[in-house]
């Protein structure tokens, strides 16, 4: 098959595989629903994640709107914690566009995150509802386009369940209890992300943003953070993306030791550097700020900053974040037109 | 017992380092001591805990620090001010101040908002911290509350900074004089100016020279009101 006949699920799918895609693909491993595409259906973002029908259908807006080479679901960040019995702030009351949180933390512990890491986690909070929704994309998109999810590394869904002050704290006065709480955590991260993949999803997304070297030390990274992402990795079916925003440049070549099958980084980690310090063979996509080039830049801004990222060798153009709503069509439209026209 | 002047230093040196290398006992220890000898204890403030917490700030900026560095200096640093604080003699340094404090909705992250407030109550200004994820028009609610001189705004992510311009818009609609501080990852100079807000600071010490800056020029502007009345 050409190239030029590829799907966009072959053309993100061979590209998480580590063969060379021409031109590389446009997508994401986080969220990503536009105004525009929440309009077309007449939904309210806050509807969107307690129903797999509308969570289905928005997922796909960007895709059949834009292009964009993927359908990720769900939107927030929230469902593996409430499976760990935490409780969602969804914000249906308000008039801000929120981004739903944890407003009751299940502070689970060590001893209760090993007891909780059996199958029927699977079967608890909206799990169920994001494999629902998976199928229904999966039915109306075929092999057209890759259907991506993701789950929070364990670092960041240990800041979902306890207080994240406590961990902070905790990677520096209680090194081994951490090591072992997240040990616990990337059995759940494993369990969990092994069961989507087996569902109906594509590819997969770790997103340890917790853990970014913004906040924590390169030394705490690599005794605390690093043998559980490993774990994660070790244990987690393919393909697999490990995100860390922030600037990463302290830690990334341990990031690629995990052995994930894609990094994925943003616009403060220079590209140029990271694959210095990686080499050609790990695949990185990135990294542009999805907020500032899609949301308050203009489109010319956009296809700029997506070019450039071709060109810093990326291999798939990746936010660094969800692209949140209010995102401008038109700078999607820039930005998916400048990677199909810039080559390196 | 006074203190003497070697005696003196030797404390502030223990409250100092105590603060950087997050010894609590170190602090609490020589913190008694300090009070023990019925001394004023606003030098152990600022030249003990304070000097430690700027050294701290230092050592984030060239990033040998990081935040969980920083949380634990927080905490000896909050050790010593128990101690030290019931026994400062109050300075009329005409710059105390109200602050209303918190985290706007949709997020969740509240640990640079607390390493400020830390600064504001050192300083010994009255705060009043909502907490975070915190309702817009609740800052608003707080502020006339209170009457107070500034007002602090904390986000973390680009997206539940898009809050702020709302909770500026309400306070400067009801209370023009309110100076209003925002600060958190994503704010820039560019969006303080954008967001009709006064004031950003680069890390919790400038943010408090800033809040004193602000105050300090609202007394100013009350006193030529009521020299004009």
């Amino acid at each position: 098959m050409t190239q030029a006949t590829m799907t966009a699920r072959e053309r993100v799918l061979r590209t998480l595989k580590g063969e060379k895609v021409t031109p590389v693909p446009c997508f994401s491993g986080v969220g990503n629903v536009t105004t525009k595409g929440l309009e077309k259906l007449g939904y309210r973002f806050a509807d969107l994640h307690n129903n797999a029908q509308m969570m289905a259908e928005a997922a796909m807006t960007t895709w059949e709107l834009f292009g964009y080479e993927c359908v990720v679901i769900p939107f927030d960040l929230c469902m593996e914690a409430e499976a760990l019995g935490c409780v969602m702030n969804p914000y249906a009351e308000t008039q801000e566009l929120l981004y739903p949180t944890i407003k009751e933390k299940s502070k689970l512990t060590t001893e209760q995150l090993r007891q909780a890491a059996t199958p029927e986690l699977l079967q608890r909070g909206r799990i169920p509802l994001v494999i629902e929704a998976a199928r229904i994309v999966r039915e109306k998109v075929g092999d057209q386009v890759a259907i991506g999810s993701y789950v929070l590394g364990p670092f960041t869904l240990g800041g979902q369940i306890s207080e994240l002050e406590t961990l902070l704290k905790g990677s520096l006065k209680k090194p081994d209890d951490m090591i072992d709480y997240l040990d616990a955590m990337a059995d759940v991260i494993v369990l969990v992300g092994n069961h989507l993949l087996r569902n109906g999803i594509d590819y997969i997304s770790v997103r340890e943003m917790g853990a970014t070297s913004d906040v924590l030390s390169p030394r705490v990274f690599k005794k605390v953070i690093f043998p559980a992402l490993k774990k994660v990795a070790d244990n987690l079916a393919s393909p697999n993306i490990l995100h860390i925003c922030g600037s990463v440049l302290p830690v990334i070549d341990m990031m690629a030791e995990c052995g994930y099958s894609a990094l994925s980084i943003d616009s403060k980690t220079p590209m140029k550097e990271a694959r210095e310090k990686v080499g050609e063979r790990t695949v990185i996509l990135g990294n542009f700020n999805p907020f500032a080039t899609l949301n308050t830049g203009t489109a010319e801004d956009a296809y700029n900053v997506a070019a450039q990222c071709v060109r810093d060798g990326v291999n798939g153009v990746h936010p660094g974040c969800d692209i949140w709503p209010t995102a401008k069509p038109e700078n999607l439209e820039a930005m998916i037109r400048a990677v199909r026209e810039t080559s390196v | 017992m006074a203190l003497d002047s070697a005696k003196k230093s030797e404390l502030l040196k223990k409250l100092e380092q105590g603060v950087v290398e997050f010894e609590d006992d170190e602090v609490r220890d020589a913190a008694q001591e300090w009070v023990d000898s019925g001394e004023d204890t606003y030098d152990a403030i600022f030249d003990g805990l304070v000097a430690g917490m700027e050294e701290v700030g230092r050592l984030f900026s060239a990033q040998e620090y990081f935040v969980p560095e920083m949380l634990m200096a927080a905490d000896s640093l909050y050790i010593g001010l128990d101690i030290l604080k019931p026994h400062m003699v109050a300075r009329d340094s005409g710059v105390k101040g109200t602050v209303v404090i918190g985290t706007v909705q949709g997020d969740v992250h509240d640990i640079g908002k607390n390493i400020v407030k830390m600064m504001f109550d050192v300083a010994g200004f009255n705060v009043y911290d909502l907490g975070r994820d915190v309702a817009l028009e609740d800052f608003l609610k707080k502020q006339l509350e209170t009457n107070s001189d500034i007002v602090c705004l904390s986000a973390m992510m680009t997206t539940t900074m898009m809050g702020m311009p709302k909770v500026i818009e309400m306070i400067k609609e009801k209370n023009p004089n309110c100076r209003i501080m925002i600060g958190g990852a994503p704010i820039t100079d560019d969006i303080v100016g954008k967001f009709g807000a006064d004031a950003t600071a680069k890390d919790a010490s400038n943010a408090l020279e800033e809040a004193v800056k602000m105050v300090v020029s609202l007394r100013e502007i009350q006193k030529e009101a009521n020299a004009k009345n």
